[in-house]
């Protein structure tokens, strides 16, 4: 303590005094740098950043996102029911238009008697396999206009009815199937 | 006092090196990321500097309010359209007609809103107009081929129902 | 002087302690399955509760090196409750180089939006689940651009935040010159709206801002656009709306409503977005 407390009186005097040969040992001198800094203009700098920005990577998206929200929130599967439908709707028309000229025969009373050819088991999968899509869109359908006038957006009701929908879909997809 | 707090974080640094390299933390290399996607994102780039709004649109309700609203009228008006053959049993042909011609305008519109969805103008212009196109040209040619089955043959709920039934 | 001063200071102080006094031991690690910290549990009298943070690294110095989920372990009973405090303590503990926004560690300022387990929310909001030993997962929001491990750049964001004009407009002075008064009920419309903190949690956990973020502006800003909407005391109710009325900038919600359920607010960018179209539509 007493020897620090020396050094300041004696660095105080050196300031008193500049014309001491003392004046080479002031501390500025003792302070090193121990990396670089560059200055830029602000023109240099944003076509830095510009440059940094280009190697930049995209943080995980969909991979890593609550299956439950993304996969299970029933709007990917809206989507994806309704396209398969609209989907197999324009295939199936276009091969209909086609269908003279390259000899398939896709009149209903053909189809019906293709379908009446299938396996019972093969017949019922089927089914499902188109009803389940079917009363998936067409209920969660009117769950989003449902949120078009604005009902059913509390925090709780979305997740509970989202389950619901899916539950309501594959029940309602089973009677499409095997009782009607 | 500036360098004693620069060289007591050096040390603090040097020691947490050490304890990392110590006790072998584990890493991952992160997998995800090298899958190859369709449309990958484009590298970042900002236009116009960070204090710039970034650029509106021009108002076009024909692609915006209007759109929706008709997309939704179409939705809501196949809510009855769809529930009508099951109470009735069966619909005559008119009521076939107008609901085959409301599902092809739901579809259409559903396939639009994907390809403004996933073919992004500002990206794949070309590959946007194509599948715009591509699509218009599909609906008129299903819309002919629904002309064709609606009146030749039993109609779109008759033959589900007879094929659901065989 | 300063500089002085401190090293003579620093002279003094090392010799009134041991040389070799290792300085980790001295602040109590944090870690980790080696032998030195069981015993430390056993003077405690308490059985360690070790938790797995795997964090999503990547840094800008070595940008051809692709980023990594690094593995940190940490006792729980030593570290606080939310998950913030866990990436405060492995950043002073364990790793300096980790790198996230953090400041005010209440849920006000919205640094410190990461993705935690799969859903988008506050580190400082996020309690760290004690009650099991799953590992924990933590990215940066979602198909973001990444500065350094898990600081998202959010420069586009900002700007479709300043495109919306946040601010109020009006040309009619108020009839007492004073202040622009509004009925209660009039207030309450803003209530769910003024509290968005502008994390950007629900814009990152949209599919359709992670697609098309270039134009769509996202429930973030579309729910601060529906603030000012919702004000009676704005005077550009129609320049508003026909600035969201393209095919880009508002439809394209889909109503996901990932957004909603992800907001570590509370609030309801969702149902803001539907009220939008509503005001479009009709």
């Amino acid at each position: 303590m007493i020897a620090q407390r020396a050094g300041t009186t004696a660095l105080r005097r050196v300031a008193a005094a500049p014309s001491s040969v003392f004046k080479l040992a002031t501390p500025l001198a003792m302070q090193t740098r121990t990396f670089q800094t560059d200055k830029l203009t602000p023109a240099d700098a944003s076509a830095l950043l510009a440059k940094q920005r280009l190697s930049r990577p995209v943080s995980p998206h969909l991979e890593i996102y609550d299956p439950k929200q993304t996969w299970f929130g029933g709007s990917a599967w809206q989507r994806i029911t309704g396209a398969s439908f609209s989907g197999a709707l324009y295939a199936s028309a276009v091969a209909y238009l086609a269908a003279p000229l390259v000899g398939w025969h896709l009149e209903s009373s053909s189809l019906i008697a293709a379908a009446a050819a299938l396996p019972v088991a093969v017949k019922g999968g089927l089914k499902f396999l188109v009803a389940w899509p079917f009363v998936f869109h067409a209920i969660n359908g009117v769950r989003h206009l449902a949120f078009d006038v604005g009902v059913g957006f509390g925090r709780s009701t979305i997740i509970k009815t989202g389950w619901y929908f899916w539950g309501a879909s594959i029940v309602g997809g089973l009677y499409l199937a095997f009782f009607m | 006092m500036a360098s004693i707090a620069r060289s007591s974080a050096l040390l603090k640094q040097v020691a947490a090196k050490q304890s990392v390299a110590a006790t072998g933390l584990r890493v991952a290399a992160f997998h995800t990321t090298s899958r190859k996607s369709l449309l990958p994102p484009p590298p970042q780039r900002i236009e116009g500097t960070v204090n710039d709004p970034v650029h509106v649109p021009p108002t076009s309700p024909s692609h915006g309010s209007y759109h929706w609203t008709f997309d939704r009228v179409v939705a809501a008006g196949l809510i009855p359209l769809t529930v009508a053959p099951f109470a009735a049993g069966s619909l005559n042909p008119t009521m076939d007609a107008i609901l085959a011609a409301t599902i092809l305008i739901h579809s259409h519109t559903g396939f639009g809103n994907i390809i403004v969805d996933y073919v992004p103008q500002k990206r794949v212009p070309t590959a946007r107009k194509l599948f715009t196109w591509g699509l218009n040209a599909a609906t008129v040619l299903v819309g002919l081929a629904l002309y064709e089955f609606e009146t030749t043959d039993v109609g779109l709920t008759e033959t589900i129902k007879r094929v659901w039934k065989a | 002087m300063a500089a002085l001063r401190s090293s003579s200071a620093r002279v003094l102080a090392a010799a009134s302690r041991p040389a070799f006094r290792p300085v980790v031991a001295a602040r109590g690690m944090a870690n980790l399955a080696d032998g030195a910290t069981h015993s430390n549990h056993a003077s405690d009298g308490q059985s360690p509760k070790l938790k797995t943070f795997q964090i999503y690294r990547w840094n800008p110095d070595t940008p051809t090196e692709k980023p990594r989920m690094q593995s940190y372990t940490l006792d729980l009973n030593k570290t606080g409750p939310m998950v913030l405090d866990a990436l405060v303590r492995i950043k002073n503990e364990l790793d300096p180089t980790l790198t996230f926004r953090r400041s005010c560690r209440e849920g006000i300022c919205g640094s410190c939006a990461m993705n935690i387990n799969g859903t988008n929310t506050l580190a400082c909001l996020c309690r760290i689940p004690a009650d099991n030993s799953a590992e924990m997962k933590i990215y940066p929001l979602p198909h973001t651009y990444v500065v350094k491990d898990l600081v998202p750049d959010l420069t586009l964001f900002y700007k479709q935040y300043k495109s919306i004009k946040p601010y109020l407009q009006r040309d009619t002075p108020s009839p007492d010159g004073k202040e622009y008064r509004q009925t209660k009920a009039d207030r309450k419309k803003l209530d769910g709206l003024y509290e968005c903190i502008l994390c950007a949690c629900c814009s990152t956990s949209c599919p359709s801002y992670w697609w098309n973020s270039e134009e769509y502006l996202g429930p973030a800003i579309l729910l601060q656009s529906y603030r000012w909407l919702a004000d009676s005391r704005d005077e550009r109710h129609a320049q508003r709306k026909d600035a969201l009325n393209n095919s880009m900038s508002l439809y394209r919600c889909h109503t996901i409503l990932n957004c909603t359920r992800t907001c570590p607010k509370g609030l309801n960018p969702g149902l803001a977005i539907a009220n939008i179209k509503k005001e479009l539509a009709f």
